[in-house]
């Protein structure tokens, strides 16, 4: 089997090509084209396929991550949409939870105001009303419907969202409204906020609803100018899309619910650093992306990423109800900028000197000392090794901006350096700290995969903050989330709010609706060319106690819910409450607010890559540098080896100090930690801690 | 001078980092457990890490100013009642404190704090605080108690009770508690969650403790309270030095001639890099209405986070520390017995909304030094209190309505948004009616009332709810008889009212403060909220823009016509007509 992954990052597009079979794999990278990332794309599969001698008819499977719902959102272009809903809650997108982003702030903007997804002249009311448990007030008002419709279609309005309430609970009056808009207004893009997201919270439903109409023109023609480009290039695979899950879904489904992709790219980079370090066995995992300006961190227990609860999910501003898989964004990278605010107190980030101009180190003009200029001044970064060559490094601009700023602060230059990489790590051990300690998880138990240029860079001094004893650094760190685009599997999500009691149980009928919504998927896969056999189903639930309004996630169990099996998910609940919030409250009724049900389509994967042929210390050294680190308190220049990575020994333990050289990374160990390359293709760092 | 000298600027950084994620964490734990919608989706709660004298040294992005604020406040005064009775605060106490007169300023509002000891000695508390559904005043609910004689009849008073006592749980006084309020599960379940999370912080800051050592913590956070107080020094010093004066007027008690239309007074006084704001001529407290303001804990957090919002704005500065350190360069003065500074025992529990107007009040007087970073006059807020029997026990349902922002320099005003020191969240229609015997009938803008100008006020909203059972419902709210103030030309907003419709239709108008009363099933209370004040000559407002007002339906062609000098038809502009208008319009 030859799976092409292909991820579309802001700067380059990053290819790999698997045959699973014979277990290798071929790498690829092209610029992107941000007008047409298409364009790219296909440049980059067709250098690729010439790469890896394979003809593009011979691919069988092409997943693709691709950022241009993402980008829609945050640059704010997307479709002229249109909104249907009930009479007498025209403004429910606008007004929101009443609260304003920022405590603090009179010039502050309120997204939903100042940018709409709909303007409220197109946001349209109709008469009709459904309340719970799911009775009809109010007969939806047909006619009504076809006139909005109407008078959006002829206001040049090219797509629409159709939102009622309690619409979850029986979503009869937005299919018929849907049936009538698509008679009205052929060929507009339509969606309804049961289809996208049954859950309730109207603002949060019908935001994400609106959001996948302003969207939808934009990722559909943009996945059919795709598909129609690889074709006429002799390409038969279908292609897949990474949505924001961590599963794959067709071009089909992603054009229907494009805002299930908003995290294709990040996601995939979780599954790629999962897929590597199960190459060493590695199950429990802290993912550690590090990027110019951003660092993310996902959290794999027992090789399954952990997903983000419904009521933290959200972009540029804007809650989205959709599942995801969970990601923590800081704004902290190579690129961030240490600075004394106008306070005098040291920052580092969230400012960033982006790719222009750059880090001063880059020689392209920039002026402010940034996390890449603090690891050039201590010698962390091989200036004649830097992308494989491929760029020098300006050391002496580098030392001159941060020396500026240690002149300011009365500490030396190497100090000020390392009380740069400090702060910046703190920051990120702190974020690491938010999704595992403050979530009831000893990050001590787990492993960190580092990847991205800044990952393995930063890796073992966060690491050795937070009591991690492992680092490890994949294969090709640089090109991960491509490798996890290959490494995946189909996913589809259902969930549906049901508000079951624990003192008044009813496994029958939460057993009858989860059987519904499995037969729903089983369809979904089936159609996209999936057996039984290559079939999956999980099924969970989102539980509180009565009252609360924040829910937690319990996995049901694989059998049938019965009344054994779901006193035994309320226990779980018990358990889940205790270990995060330090309490539980044994007897307190307990809630069912949603279940959810995923199918899994499993693809073929790269089970286990040909082992990296090894070599020797002497081969590869390139030489010996001198590094600063703190030892003892106080930062020493050290006699530090420079390896070339593809050159070293395997599973042959080495010492640090050292610097590990590759194309698109370097990894740094300190004096005492110490580094395995195993046959897995990683390298493993054993991390010195302290006491 | 404090010991912050001492400590090298990326140590502080890393611990000031650290005592940060602890509060963000108290707070996003505290919202997760708690039963009652007050706390979790609206959101009145406050968390936060104070030092061992009380001073506060980072909150919980997620509370609400008026619930963090006021943590500094309460923590002083439980030390200062805990030593004036003889007694100390000892490793594993939880304290447990709503005196309104002892920073809490109205009885609702509990603060829970832990100790947390190292080195053998106390090195600061883990403090929450939380508005609960009831505290057992006279009649159901906790908001729209707005006939109360004296602070005895709003409810239980706790003043430093210790809950737990050298980790031994009191439980008496957990049954003193469940036998007076009504809602006892409730309110006990979220008292709880606040010691939980109070629980967590102090296990968090210990852990901070032993890893950086208590020294440098402390010199940590010294340098974290002076950078705070640097900033605003900044701020205040680029202010021209002067003296600038302010009043606006509270609606009062409309319905009894003696108590309404109470004036708020406010004096500021800039001088190089500090401030003094001056109440004087501000009325008299209300000794029988419990609508005066405690000088601790509503008129000092009203009076810093206007002064902190305006000229450290996050929007501008970015985020700038929230602690003890930016109230030094602020000094306040309340004549003793004035609404602003009333006397115990005169009643409190409503001074939410009067909180409110005195911020708006400050920001007035802020426009004559600073006017390109205020708003226009902001629109109050209104609470209701819904209640109601349900086989045998009490549902209370609180809900704050929205107001709306002044037009700012540059920018319209914000619409149907919480205001200045309040910043809740409403409840889902989806939660609400699963939950109660209420259905939402009505939620959206009110369209063509806003301030006009340059750049005009927000829209406020217009908000229906039905009774579907027998029950009942108090009312604290303000805006009903004065408009949001208009600035540098703009026009005044619009004032807020509540209607409540019978089942026959037949509508009766109601006063912005409604002691409890019946309600019948199929009654409806409409709440028409404010509108913000216009900023600036609305004839100067570009045509675009209230042409985009007109085709969204907020504007009338009329409004538009009359308000703007604007001319619309069929959809477009009309320039000709347009500037016809203006040249006869313009002053």
């Amino acid at each position: 089997m030859k799976l092409i992954g292909c991820d579309v990052g802001g700067t380059f597009t990053d290819l790999v090509l698997v045959e699973t079979e014979a277990g290798t794999t071929v790498i690829h990278k092209v610029p992107t084209t941000p007008h047409d990332p298409s364009e790219g794309v296909l440049e980059g599969m067709i250098g690729l396929c010439a790469l890896a001698g394979v003809a593009p008819g011979e691919v069988d499977h092409v997943l693709h991550g691709t950022t241009t719902a993402t980008n829609a959102v945050l640059e704010h272009d997307g479709a002229v949409a249109g909104l249907i809903t009930n009479a007498g809650f025209r403004d429910i997108l606008h007004i929101g939870r009443h609260q304003r982003p920022e405590h603090y702030s009179i010039r502050q903007e309120v997204p939903w105001q100042d940018r709409p997804l709909v303007k409220r002249r197109f946001r349209k009311t109709v008469g009709g009303r459904i309340a719970p448990p799911g009775v009809e007030l109010e007969p939806l008002d047909e006619a009504g419907v076809a006139q909005a419709a109407r008078e959006l279609r002829d206001a040049g309005v090219e797509a629409i969202a159709i939102c009622f309430l309690f619409s979850y609970l029986d979503p009869a009056h937005e299919l018929r409204a849907r049936a009538i808009v698509e008679a009205e207004c052929p060929g507009l893009f339509v969606t309804h906020s049961a289809g996208v997201s049954p859950q309730f919270r109207e603002f949060e439903r019908f935001t994400t609803t609106a959001m996948n109409a302003f969207i939808g023109p934009k990722v559909g023609a943009y996945v059919a100018r795709l598909e129609s480009r690889l074709a006429e290039n002799g390409f038969k695979a279908d292609l897949h899309v990474m949505g924001s899950n961590g599963g794959a879904a067709t071009a089909r489904m992603v054009a229907e619910l494009p805002v299930s992709t908003l995290l294709s790219g990040p996601a995939a980079g979780i599954i790629g650093g999962a897929w590597a370090a199960a190459l060493s066995g590695r199950r429990d995992l802290i993912t550690f992306d590090v990027g110019g300006t951003s660092a993310d961190i996902g959290i794999v227990r027992d090789g399954a990423f952990a997903e983000a609860t419904a009521r933290d999910t959200s972009i540029a501003g804007f809650p989205v109800l959709a599942p995801m898989i969970d990601i923590h964004t800081i704004g902290a990278g190579g690129g961030s900028i240490a600075h004394l605010d106008a306070g005098g107190a040291f920052r580092v980030g969230p400012r960033s000197a982006g790719a222009v101009p750059g880090p001063a180190a880059y020689g392209r003009g920039g002026t402010q000392p940034t996390v890449t200029d603090a690891n050039v001044a201590l010698g962390r970064l091989d200036p004649e090794n830097f992308l494989g060559g491929a760029m020098s490094l300006d050391v002496a601009a580098a030392r001159r901006v941060v020396g500026e700023l240690a002149e300011t602060l009365g500490m030396s230059l190497e100090e000020t350096a390392d009380g740069i990489l400090t702060v910046v790590n703190a920051n990120m051990a702190n974020l690491v700290r938010s999704r595992t300690v403050q979530k009831g998880l000893d990050p001590r138990s787990f492993s960190l995969v580092a990847f991205g240029g800044g990952g393995p860079l930063q890796a073992v001094d966060v690491a050795a903050m937070l009591g991690i004893p492992e680092v490890i650094v994949p294969p090709a760190p640089g090109i991960t989330s491509a490798m996890g685009l290959a490494a995946t599997d189909m996913k589809y999500d259902l969930v549906r709010s049901v508000f079951a009691r624990s003192d008044a149980p009813d496994p029958g009928r939460l057993e009858g609706l989860l059987e519904e919504m499995q037969r729903e998927l089983a369809a979904r896969l089936s159609a996209d060319g999936f057996g039984p056999e290559a079939m999956a189903f999980e099924r969970a639930g989102d539980l509180r106690y009565v009252g609360q309004g924040y829910e937690l996630r319990c996995a049901f169990p694989a059998g049938g819910l019965d009344a054994a099996s779901l006193a035994a998910v309320f226990d779980d609940f018990t358990e889940q409450h205790r270990r995060e919030y330090g309490r539980a409250n044994p007897g307190a009724p307990i809630e069912i607010v949603n279940v959810r049900v995923r199918g899994t389509g499993a693809m073929p994967v790269l089970e286990r890559p040909a082992p990296p042929p090894g070599g020797s210390l002497e081969a590869a050294l390139v030489r010996t540098s001198q590094v600063a680190f703190k030892v003892a308190g106080a930062m020493t220049r050290l006699p530090t080896p420079v390896y070339r990575r593809e050159a070293l020994p395997l599973e042959e333990e080495i010492p640090g100090p050292a610097l590990i050289v590759q194309k698109d990374t370097t990894s740094i160990l300190r004096p005492g930690d110490s580094l395995v390359a195993d046959r897995g293709g990683n390298l493993l760092i054993r991390v010195a801690l302290e006491g | 001078m404090s010991t912050a000298s001492t400590i090298d600027p990326i140590s502080a950084s890393v611990i000031q980092g650290g005592l940060q994620s602890i509060a963000v964490e108290m707070g996003y734990k505290l919202m997760r457990m708690s039963y009652s919608s007050i706390i979790r989706e609206s959101e009145d709660f406050g968390a936060a890490l104070t030092d061992a004298q009380g001073r506060q040294i980072a909150e919980s992005m997620q509370s609400t100013p008026l619930q963090s604020g006021p943590i500094a406040g309460y923590v002083q005064n439980v030390l200062k009642v805990l030593e004036a009775r003889g007694e100390t605060v000892e490793p594993g106490d939880i304290i447990m404190h709503n005196d309104p007169y002892g920073g809490a300023s109205h009885g609702p509002d509990f603060a829970f704090m832990a100790p947390v000891f190292r080195d053998g000695a106390l090195q600061g508390f883990a403090c929450t605080t939380a508005h609960h559904l009831d505290v057992g005043a006279q009649t159901p609910g906790s908001a729209g108690i707005v006939e109360a004689i004296d602070v005895f009849a709003e409810g239980l008073q706790f003043k430093a009770v210790k809950i737990r006592e050298a980790g031994r749980d009191i439980k008496q006084v957990w049954q003193i508690l469940r036998s007076n309020v009504r809602a006892p599960s409730l309110v006990v379940g979220d008292m709880e969650a606040q010691i939980a999370a109070c629980e967590i912080g102090a296990a968090r800051f210990g852990d901070l403790i032993d890893q950086h050592g208590a020294g440098r913590v402390t010199a940590a956070v010294d340098a974290l309270m002076d950078h705070s107080e640097t900033m605003m020094r900044q701020a205040i010093a680029a202010l021209p030095d002067g003296v600038y004066r302010a009043e606006t007027k509270l609606d009062g008690f409309l319905d009894d001639p003696e108590r309404r239309h109470l004036t708020m007074a406010v004096t500021l006084t800039v001088r190089g890099d500090e401030i003094e704001v001056d109440l004087e001529g501000t009325s008299p407290q209300i000794d029988d209405r419990p609508v005066n303001m405690p000088f601790v804990g509503t008129t000092d957090i009203a009076i810093w986070l206007t002064l902190r919002s305006v000229l450290l704005d996050s929007a501008v500065h970015g985020i700038i520390p929230q602690n003890s350190g930016l109230t030094r360069p602020i000094t306040i003065k309340a004549p003793k017995g004035c609404l602003a500074n009333p006397t115990f025992p005169a009643p409190v529990i409503a001074r939410f909304t009067g909180g409110n107007q005195l911020a708006d009040t400050v920001m007035k007087a802020l426009s004559l030094c600073a006017p390109e970073m205020v708003s226009a006059g902001i629109g109050n807020l209104k609470v209701i209190a819904f209640s109601g029997l349900a086989g045998g026990e009490h549902w209370v349902h609180m809900e704050i309505f929205e107001g709306s922002y002044g037009g700012r320099f540059g920018m319209d005003g914000m619409d149907a948004v919480d205001t200045l020191y309040a910043n809740t969240r409403n409840n889902p229609i989806e939660d609400i009616e699963t939950h109660l015997p209420l259905r939402v009938t009505r939620y959206e803008l009110n369209e063509d009332v806003a301030g006009p100008g340059k750049w005009r006020g927000g829209f406020g909203s217009i908000r229906a709810f039905e009774f579907l059972a027998d029950g009942g419902a108090s009312v604290e709210g303000e805006g009903h008889a004065f408009r949001p103030w208009g600035f540098a030309g703009g026009g005044e907003g619009g004032t807020a009212s509540l209607t409540s419709v019978a089942p026959d239709g037949t509508a009766k108008a109601m006063p912005s403060k409604l002691a409890y009363r019946a309600a019948r099933k199929g009654e409806v209370f409409v709440a028409t909220g404010p509108a913000g004040g216009g900023y600036g000559d609305p004839f100067e407002r570009d045509p675009q823009a209230v042409l985009d007002d007109v085709l969204d339906g907020l504007v009338s062609e009329t409004s538009a016509r009359e308000l703007y000098g604007v001319a619309v038809m069929g959809g477009a502009l009309d320039p000709a007509a347009t500037a016809a208008l203006r040249a006869k319009g313009a002053k």
